[in-house]
């Protein structure tokens, strides 16, 4: 048996360098990564990266930071298992494996001089925090944005300092609910759904975009239904174990689509028959 | 059929044309492992060979798709260094019937599908296959006239026909015309074994017959309509997930890719292995949450892996009538 | 870096696990080059006072004081390996569990069993906390290595969660029941590479079963080649006994 290097392999990794980390919560680290030559990603919102931690695994990872900021970008990683958890050692100065970006992305030619109706919850907010800064990066392409925003608790949310500036800004509308929380919560409590009916919206010419668990999708576009936004305008990204990114190993199969390649951002009116999807 | 590219191998040189076929490149064929069980393995002879057989215990596939074959070798001393690899010996696959044919036909689609696999296209560059016709129904499992894959239909370099005497070889490819010549046992096909081909072939149509009374355009169909039918829980009901049927299946290709370290720690390999859909873990996401949990789920995944999903995509149905899949489960679901 | 200090024990058991190891021959010479072994009573005489990284711990524990020196070793140890049959399902000294303890106990050493005090057999993980495991009997030494590792890493090690028959058709075995001889292949957890079946052997189930085994759909392939079930449940009981407990 031969073996041959093949430059052109799929599964050549890029090298990077972990120039920031940040823990946000006890379980989530953020991680501020720069390719070699420095590099662009030259990713979408929405789109994925497999990051190596070799001796341990590739695992996929949403890119959380905009494509506006070019040289670096950011990962926001939930210590769950063995790549993630291993993840969770680096610091900065150290070296990190990188394949990708894979996927496609949320359709931003598409979503650009509409009003976006973005709703996160838990984790989901990875992903769209791509989407958010890169909608305020370029703000004037966009209409009106909703941002909803649903956590466990007050300790489980997410880029707190940066929910505060959304908070202050004129030209964003932004809502967060806790399922539970201490007395001296002053935001809303309850499930996310109890934000909707809240938001003004003209729903035909807006877009929803809905990141959560599997559990949150269905009662969160019950209600967009319901206010009366096109089954077409609903977007969601849906979470898979891929192991190649390439449409081939089968982990992230959908009935008939690939979430590494046809996903992982889906429109609604696509998967709505897709069983297994949601 | 144009007769130049038909030449005849005598019986009596069979086993001079394998042994000689084995010193031009390393030469797989189907052997016997007793108790009606065969598998490709190395030959030099011919006598090794077995001539009639039933579907092997793996298929031929993995000669294009190796059980677990490195894709990357790593080095973390200093700094991260990978380089990504291939591994590939020239191959020699003789006696590939039509349904495994049909297999590596599909598996080609898959892997030359954007992104490539140039692992797997290194190897199938590498690869020489030289079919051979079934001439009758292997076993009661095969239903490959259903699909169309009782007869040839390209996908090889030679293809040989037992004609009692003599094989008839259709010359399908230079490499196959290479092999031809440099093996010197083969003579002109002349008009009356041309016939015998054609008779056989013939009497072929009358022998296989499409064994699942449904016209196979319609099965994609039938399957949209059968999403939620009692079936999958009755096939779950006894399913012991095994995964001998992903395993054995010739156009089956889920794979895992994992890490492995050497004992000192400084370096390893990133390799990959054939991975079923049918295991309990397969479609398990971070913190545990399983996508087809139930044995009944995975069945139908597999099932419309088969004759739905990838009809879409590829535009042909992903089972090869082989019975593979049947024949090698246990709990028999087939 | 320091290298790791590893302690090796062994509890009911046979040794066959820690015989392994020492047949790694020259490997156990590249392995000894990423840890420091301070006791292993197979293969030196020094005795460790102090504590270690990792303790791999052979055997099943079955009578008090194994309870309360499986207990000084955790307390000892920041990584606990149990290793072997004994130590990850009870293995074979779980067939004790079937009889009476005070009847087995009698047959066993007659009259003066009351100076040998039992009790029930019960793996490590049933005692003390047990981060990794590896299951065998004896141990696969591939997948002891592999585990050693990710100990060494400092990462989960995760014992495959499907059937021996999954590793023993990717190495196109004959299958077991194809040659009229039973094998506990489809129920038991794989992981061996399907050591015994590639060397002419059935399965016995050493590994313990799958999270999942589907009783039903093994049932079903049990009568279609005519294999008693009372013939399966007693293979399955050499190894699995401590399993019907719980």
């Amino acid at each position: 048996m031969e073996k041959t290097v093949i430059n052109d392999s799929n599964y050549r990794i890029r090298k990077g360098k972990v120039i920031r980390t940040r823990q946000m919560t006890p379980h989530e680290k953020l991680f501020e990564i720069a390719l070699d030559g420095g590099r662009s990603l030259d990713h979408e919102p929405g789109q994925f990266v497999m990051v190596s931690m070799f001796g341990v695994g590739e695992a996929p990872i949403s890119v959380c930071s905009s494509p506006t900021n070019r040289g670096y970008f950011e990962l926001c990683v939930r210590a769950v298992g063995r790549v993630t958890g291993t993840m969770h050692r680096l610091e900065a100065g150290d070296e990190i494996g990188i394949r990708g970006p894979f996927g496609k992305g949320f359709p931003i030619r598409v979503l650009e001089g509409n009003d976006l109706l973005i709703v996160a919850g838990g984790l989901g907010i990875v992903p769209l925090r791509s989407l958010i800064n890169f909608v305020f990066d370029n703000r004037r392409d966009f209409g009106k944005v909703h941002t909803l925003l649903g956590c466990k608790t007050e300790g489980d949310i997410l880029f707190g300092d940066e929910l505060e500036r959304w908070m202050k800004r004129i030209d964003v509308h932004y809502e967060c609910t806790l399922d539970k929380a201490a007395p001296e919560w002053a935001g809303h409590v309850g499930l996310i759904t109890t934000l909707l009916p809240g938001v003004h919206l003209e729903p035909e010419r807006t877009f929803a975009i809905v990141v959560g668990p599997p559990i949150m999708f269905r009662f969160v576009i019950k209600e967009l239904l319901a206010k009366k936004i096109p089954e077409s305008q609903i977007l969601v990204s849906l979470e898979r174990h891929m192991k190649c990114g390439m449409g081939k190993c089968g982990h992230c199969q959908i009935q008939d689509y690939y979430c590494c390649t046809d996903g992982p951002v889906f429109n609604y009116s696509d998967i709505k028959h897709i069983k297994e999807a949601m | 059929m144009s007769s130049s590219q038909y030449v005849i191998l005598r019986k009596d040189n069979f086993d001079g044309f394998i042994s000689r076929l084995s010193k031009l490149q390393k030469l797989v064929a189907p052997v016997s492992k007793g108790h009606n069980n065969f598998s490709f393995e190395e030959v030099t002879s011919g006598e090794e060979v077995a001539v009639r057989y039933i579907p092997t215990i793996l298929p031929p596939k993995k000669y294009l798709m190796p059980q677990r074959e490195t894709l990357l070798e790593f080095n973390v001393s200093k700094g991260l260094e990978s380089t990504p690899v291939v591994e590939h010996e020239k191959t020699t696959i003789f006696g590939v019937h039509t349904c495994d044919i049909a297999g590596i036909q599909c598996l080609n689609m898959v892997f030359s599908t954007r992104p490539r696999d140039f692992n797997y296209l290194t190897r199938k560059g590498a690869t020489t296959i030289i079919g051979l016709e079934c001439n009758d129904y292997c076993d009661e499992y095969a239903s490959c006239a259903l699909v169309n894959a009782n007869l040839p239909n390209g996908g090889y370099d030679l293809f040989f026909t037992d004609m009692g005497e003599y094989f008839i070889v259709h010359v399908n490819t230079q490499a196959g015309e290479d092999i031809i010549e440099a093996a010197k046992f083969f003579e002109e096909a002349g008009d009356d074994q041309l016939k015998a081909l054609a008779s056989l072939r013939e009497k072929k149509r009358e022998i296989f017959k499409n064994e699942v009374p449904i016209d196979p355009r319609k099965i994609p169909e039938l399957f949209d309509k059968s999403f939620d039918s009692k079936v999958w829980e009755e096939l779950g009901e006894r399913c012991i997930a095994c995964g001998n049927c992903t395993n054995v299946c010739p156009t089956c290709y889920c794979f895992d890719v994992k890490d492995e370290m050497n004992l000192e720690l400084k370096g390893g390999r990133r390799y990959r292995v054939w991975d079923s859909c049918q295991v309990e873990p397969f479609a398990t996401v971070a913190g545990n949450h399983n996508f087809r949990k139930e044995r009944a789920e995975r069945q139908k995944h597999r099932y419309f892996r088969k004759f739905r999903y990838h009809v879409d995509k590829y535009h042909r149905l992903f089972c090869t009538g082989c019975g593979a899949g049947g024949a090698a489960e246990p709990a028999w679901l087939g | 870096m320091k290298k790791p200090k590893v302690a090796f024990f062994d509890f009911t058991c046979c040794e066959g696990c820690q015989l392994q190891v020492a047949n790694l021959g020259e490997e156990l010479l590249d392995l000894l080059g990423v840890i420091d072994v301070v006791e292993f009573r197979e293969v030196m005489s020094e005795k460790w006072e102090g504590d270690f990284d990792v303790a791999i711990v052979e055997g099943s524990i079955t009578d008090a004081h194994g309870a309360e020196r499986i207990k000084k070793i955790r307390e000892r140890c920041k990584v606990l390996i149990a290793y072997g049959s004994c130590a990850t399902i009870g293995g074979v000294n779980g067939m004790k569990n079937g009889f009476d303890l005070g009847e087995i106990g009698k047959y066993v050493y007659g009259s003066s069993y009351h100076f040998f005090p039992t009790e029930e057999t019960r793996p490590v993980h049933d005692v003390v906390k047990v981060d990794y495991f590896v299951n065998g009997c004896p141990i696969y030494l591939p997948e002891f290595k592999e585990v050693l590792k990710a100990a060494l890493q400092g990462i989960p090690y995760h014992v495959p969660d499907y059937a021996v028959c999954v590793e023993c058709r990717l190495n196109e075995n004959v299958c077991m029941y194809e040659k009229g001889v039973s094998c506990l292949g489809p129920v038991t957890r794989g992981g061996c590479n399907s050591w015994c079946v590639n060397n002419g052997n059935i399965c016995y189930g050493c590994r313990g079963m799958v999270s999942n085994p589907n009783q039903k759909g093994m049932k079903d392939v049990l009568t279609r080649y005519n294999v008693p079930l009372d013939q399966i449940m007693n293979k399955m009981g050499m190894y699995n006994r401590c399993r019907e407990k719980k």
